[in-house]
């Protein structure tokens, strides 16, 4: 018998395995996401937005939408991660402005709006202190635990963020998370490591082994070559505004050698078009590959 | 929704087993009319709707947009179909369905081309294009829209990059070309659900033509076909419809000078076949199907702005494929009227057609382009208007576009500006639109318009209505050209004589260098501005277009395009009158006002005189309001500032509370001077007698000056200097010549010429009239009607 086909279904579509979601944000700061997103239902299965900005959002994207729970914000200057009745709560300076995230915050938001949530979690990097990495690790599966606990809406997909410094680190945080009836899991904090691909495969591989079949989701690693080793070894779906990112410096990801002297917004749009065409391997008409 | 008709003809059947819509490419079909080209618009644009997707459908005709959503609407039950053309929106009716909720969006070329200038407020609906249907595809190569229809493809095409194009036409020299540039594929079909017979009947004189064609008709009537006769000009088309009734023909006539319920009432009476005869000018050449067996080129000829020139070969097939009807003629039948001397129309039957060239090739247009690009913000460096423009169809089609130029021309002229913080590479600096480059945006006009309005408000430091109205109607913009005839200049000099002008008060040199136009484009300005007065006195169009030689419905176009003008005039005014222009970020609203200018357009618009228009100034006084005041006595600001608000409320529709509001409003502007030089008296235009009244035509008269005459023999001249040599023969007053002219039954120049040599007295006065300069301190009219354009 021909195996089942890996898919996940959400409220608004059947997301098929293995899957490219492609970032995008709400608001003025990245103004080639607003160009792009109309077009995304054509290249892409779901769509993937931050906390931060889907807090923006006007308009819901025709897609599963995917919430993130902002956390990576951990990692801006000023940002502070304390506990606060046994939950990570993330203080977040933003300007002048202080904002403060708590895993209450972003579930409420979510059970609102996602068809996929993603736990409160916060990001270490690699050279971070062990104590404050722990400390990180332990805030990270409260709130995901207590995410689980309180999750109303039956139909919203929560997936537990795991954070890790090893690969027995992120074996533990993800055995200790796979008791609990998540949806599924995402691995987290990967970007900083991305050079190291052994590693990575490594740590995909030991929270492979503790989450069952559950879908498995890698954040922010969406270079083609990698997301095909990352399928290969048991990733479900991968995450990444690499598309618009390389757009907008007029870059393309089939031909690197390519690079558009000062790209106009129609250009940048083409060029985002192309390369989530070349992530999602979804043919496009001829005509649309301008470059 | 409509089903698929299981019943493919064979063109259509070819197109689906090529599986063409389903191509994933952008298509050129060409195909001949009355073969379905409909229907493949139809059907590409149910599949996109099938599929969630909307469609844009292109029409060239604002007539056929509104038939065609009246059919649709029908067809696609269920779907929202909307109409998107000039007749609709801003001040005039409210669009039936909205841009965000059409699923079908018909459209003319110009209300796309609005639409991907200001993309940002349509990105709710663009993005979901998946057909952008083109009709007429050939509209690419005409002179005033063709640059629009391309700049409007380019840019949708660059916002959608997964939109097709459906590009249909019957007549196209390069469908290859056309489809390389849409980086699409084509296909061509030659069949016809009736066949065309081409025939060529030859006249030996002019004056045989209309007995000919009468022939003709009269042997189809009798055969229960009806029959479609294309002239060349709208005089013709009534003067020949009236002689074919004469001749017991049942024909009526049908030109773009008759307003749109006019012609519908002429289309319909053909269709039902209560007329069987339609005599029409090139209206009729696109878009609506009528019942026709025979079409007729009476003119193988066309004016072409400047000159009378052979037809295009794509013209003549337009025209002759709307002959033939499915199921019930047996063949179609195109006939050419032609002169036996000339076997020029002899290939117009082998259907070699022309080569579409891209309207861009105009460095006007390429401008009005770049401006487009720049304040859309899709292309804001000289980097990426290259790169605009290297996708262009006349980059494709070899044409060197002056890029760089014209960028240096709108800078110089303050319609572009360099942004001086953004710099895009060493040199290269972001471009962006002035004050003055948005006005041309916003009002779709030409840059070359607004440069030629800011030139003329600048070099004049009073101005009448006439004057702005004469300097507005110079643009190309201004639309249509009322054309003036040679007879009619008379009745010009003496309408001008009353009218006040402070331009023309100066030399000739003066508002020459004020005014864009000369010759018969100057003429024709002089006339615009005379009928739009005289229309604002009245408010009479059939009275104003009687008077004047023209149409009612030419007068509402010129309307139309008047209010554009104005609208962009006052605000050029506005800013010309600025002292910090140079300031980057000096901005004035789009819709400013200038009162003086915005009066003008108040009368014009509304067709009320100048005192009514100034009660338009009140907030919730328009023109239907300003009449009933007038009708009643309040003439005026003044008179209204006087009035009592319980008496003004007895007219009806008003309340007191509202009549005191006016009241209290027209006694602060009663004092307004809306135009600050009112208390300088300008003076009536100086104009010169035209005084030739000789029943010579003076064309032909001052070719005659120019040739060489030498006696054969006694009764016999050579006459030389033109393109052939011709022979003259004869004696006073009975010459003939041996030339096509005077075949066709005039007096032509090389008999002038030989009347000259022998002295002809009567010829000694127009002769003088001729070699008469310019009046240097005088409206010359004369003059003009010979001077080059």
């Amino acid at each position: 018998m021909p195996e089942k086909p890996r898919q996940l279904e959400t409220a608004h579509g059947i997301i098929r395995f293995p899957a490219y979601i492609p970032v995008t944000t709400f608001g003025s700061k990245y103004p080639l996401d607003a160009l792009i997103q109309p077009y995304l239902p054509r290249l892409s299965q779901a769509v993937m937005v931050s906390h931060h900005y889907a807090k923006l959002m006007k308009q819901r994207p025709r897609l599963p939408l995917l919430i993130d729970s902002g956390g990576f914000a951990t990692l801006f200057d000023g940002s502070e991660v304390f506990e606060h009745r046994g939950l990570g709560h993330l203080r977040v300076c933003l300007g002048n402005e202080v904002e403060v995230l708590t895993p209450l915050d972003v579930l409420e938001f979510q059970e609102e709006h996602a068809d996929v949530a993603f736990t409160l979690d916060f990001p270490i990097p690699p050279k971070l202190p062990i104590a404050e990495a722990k400390r990180r690790q332990a805030l990270t599966i409260a709130n995901a635990v207590w995410a689980i606990q309180n999750r109303r809406r039956r139909d919203l997909r929560l997936f537990a963020c795991i954070q890790a410094w090893s690969v027995e680190s992120a074996s533990l945080c993800a055995a200790e998370l796979a008791r609990h009836p998540f949806d599924g899991f995402a691995i987290g904090g990967l970007v900083p490591r991305a050079r190291d691909v052994d590693l990575v495969l490594a740590i995909v591989a030991a929270v492979r082994e503790k989450i069952d079949d559950r879908p498995l989701h890698v954040f922010g690693l969406g270079k083609p070559e990698t997301t095909a080793r990352l399928f290969n070894a048991g990733v479900d779906s991968v995450d990444s505004s690499s598309y618009v990112k390389l757009a907008a410096d007029g870059c393309l990801w089939e031909n690197t050698n390519f690079r558009l002297q000062d790209p106009s917004p129609a250009d940048r749009l083409r060029l985002a078009i192309q390369n989530l065409a070349t992530a999602t391997r979804t043919a496009l008409p001829l005509a649309t590959q301008a470059f | 929704m409509i089903d698929l008709s299981p019943q493919f003809n064979p063109a259509q059947q070819l197109v689906m087993d090529h599986a063409l819509l389903d191509s994933g490419f952008s298509c050129v079909l060409q195909m001949p009319t009355g073969s379905g080209k409909t229907w493949m618009a139809r059907e590409a644009i149910r599949r996109s709707v099938q599929c969630g997707f909307r469609a844009v459908y292109l029409s060239p005709l604002r007539a056929l947009a509104d038939e065609l959503s009246s059919r649709w609407a029908d067809e696609f039950r269920g779907t929202p179909v909307g109409v998107f053309t000039g007749d609709y929106g801003g001040t005039r009716k409210s669009h039936p369905v909205s841009y965000q909720d059409a699923q079908v969006l018909i459209m003319t070329p110009e209300r796309l081309d609005a639409c991907t200038r200001c993309w940002r407020g349509h990105w709710s609906w663009i993005p979901e294009v998946d057909w952008l249907v083109v009709d007429e595809i050939h509209l690419l190569g005409n002179r005033g829209r063709g640059a629009r229809l391309e700049g409007a493809i380019s840019r949708f095409r660059r916002l959608n990059p997964f939109c097709r194009v459906l590009a249909l036409s019957a007549t196209l020299g390069n469908r290859e070309e056309l489809a390389d540039w849409l980086e699409g594929i084509e296909f061509q079909s030659d069949w016809r659900p009736v066949s065309l017979k081409w025939r060529i009947v030859h006249f030996r004189k002019a004056a045989e033509k209309p007995g000919l064609l009468a022939q003709e008709l009269a042997r189809t009537r009798d055969a229960g076909g009806q029959s479609l006769v294309f002239v060349q000009s709208r005089r013709r088309s009534e003067q020949l419809a009236a002689f074919l009734r004469e001749q017991g023909l049942d024909a009526l006539h049908h030109h773009a000078g008759l307003d749109h319920s006019r012609r519908r009432v002429v289309e319909n009476a053909f269709r039902e076949s209560s007329t069987r005869i339609l005599v029409a000018t090139g209206t009729l050449e696109m878009g609506l199907n009528l019942p026709v067996r025979q079409v007729v080129l009476y003119d193988t000829q066309g004016f072409d702005g400047t000159d009378f020139v052979p037809l295009a070969v794509n013209t003549v097939w337009q025209r002759a494929g709307r002959a033939g009807r499915p199921g019930l003629d047996p063949v179609g039948e195109a006939l050419l009227i032609a002169p036996s001397w000339n076997s020029s129309a002899e290939h117009y039957p082998r259907g070699r057609f022309e080569r579409i060239r891209s309207g861009l090739r105009d460095p006007q247009s390429l401008a009005e382009q770049i401006l487009a690009e720049v304040h859309s913000g899709m292309a804001r460096s000289s980097t990426q208007l290259h790169r605009v423009f290297d996708g262009s169809l006349a980059k494709l089609q070899g044409d060197r576009l002056p890029i760089d130029e014209c960028i240096g021309e709108m800078l110089r002229a303050g319609m572009l500006a360099e942004d001086e913080q953004e710099q895009v590479n060493e040199g290269e600096e972001r471009l962006r639109a002035t004050p003055l480059g948005r006005i041309a945006i916003r009002h779709l006009l030409r840059p070359a318009t607004i440069l030629d309005l800011r030139r003329f408000l600048c070099s004049v430091t009073y101005f009448t209505h006439f004057d702005l109205l004469v300097a507005a109607a110079c643009a190309d913009d201004c639309e249509p050209v009322l054309s003036v005839d040679f007879e009619e200049l008379d009745s010009l000099v003496e309408r001008l004589k009353t009218i006040d002008s402070f331009l023309f008060e100066g030399p000739r040199e003066t508002w020459h260098r004020r005014l864009p136009r000369h010759g018969k484009r100057l003429l024709s300005a002089l006339k615009t501005a005379v009928v739009l007065l005289d229309w604002s006195r009245t408010g009479d169009l059939e009275s104003v277009a009687n008077e004047h030689c023209c149409y009612p419905f030419e007068i509402l176009r010129l309307i139309e395009s008047m209010d554009r003008l104005l609208m962009a005039a006052a605000t050029i005014h506005k800013l010309s009158h600025r002292t910090d222009t140079a300031a980057p970020d000096c901005s004035v609203e789009p819709d400013y006002q200038d009162p003086g200018i915005g009066v003008l357009r108040q009368m014009i618009i509304n067709g009320v005189n100048e005192p009514a228009a100034k009660l338009t100034l009140i907030d919730g006084i328009g023109a239907k309001w300003a009449r009933k005041l007038v009708a009643a006595g309040i003439t005026d600001l003044s008179s209204l500032a006087v009035s009592h608000p319980s008496w003004i409320s007895t007219l009806g529709g008003v309340s007191e509370k509202r009549a005191t509001t006016w009241v209290e409003s027209a006694k602060s502007l009663a004092t307004l001077n809306v135009r600050p030089y009112e208390h300088l008296l300008p003076s009536p235009i100086p104009v010169v007698p035209a005084d030739f009244e000789s029943g010579t035509d003076p064309y032909r008269l001052r070719r005659a000056l120019e040739l060489n005459v030498q006696a054969v023999e006694s009764g016999v001249w050579a006459v030389s200097g033109g393109l052939e040599p011709h022979r003259v023969q004869g004696m006073r007053p009975d010459f003939t010549c041996d030339c096509q002219d005077h075949a066709k039954g005039n007096v032509c120049k090389h008999v002038l010429a030989v009347r000259l040599q022998c002295g002809d007295d009567s010829l000694q006065l127009p002769v003088q009239r001729l070699e008469k300069g310019a009046s240097d301190e005088h409206l010359d009219l004369f003059y003009l009607w010979f001077e080059r354009n």
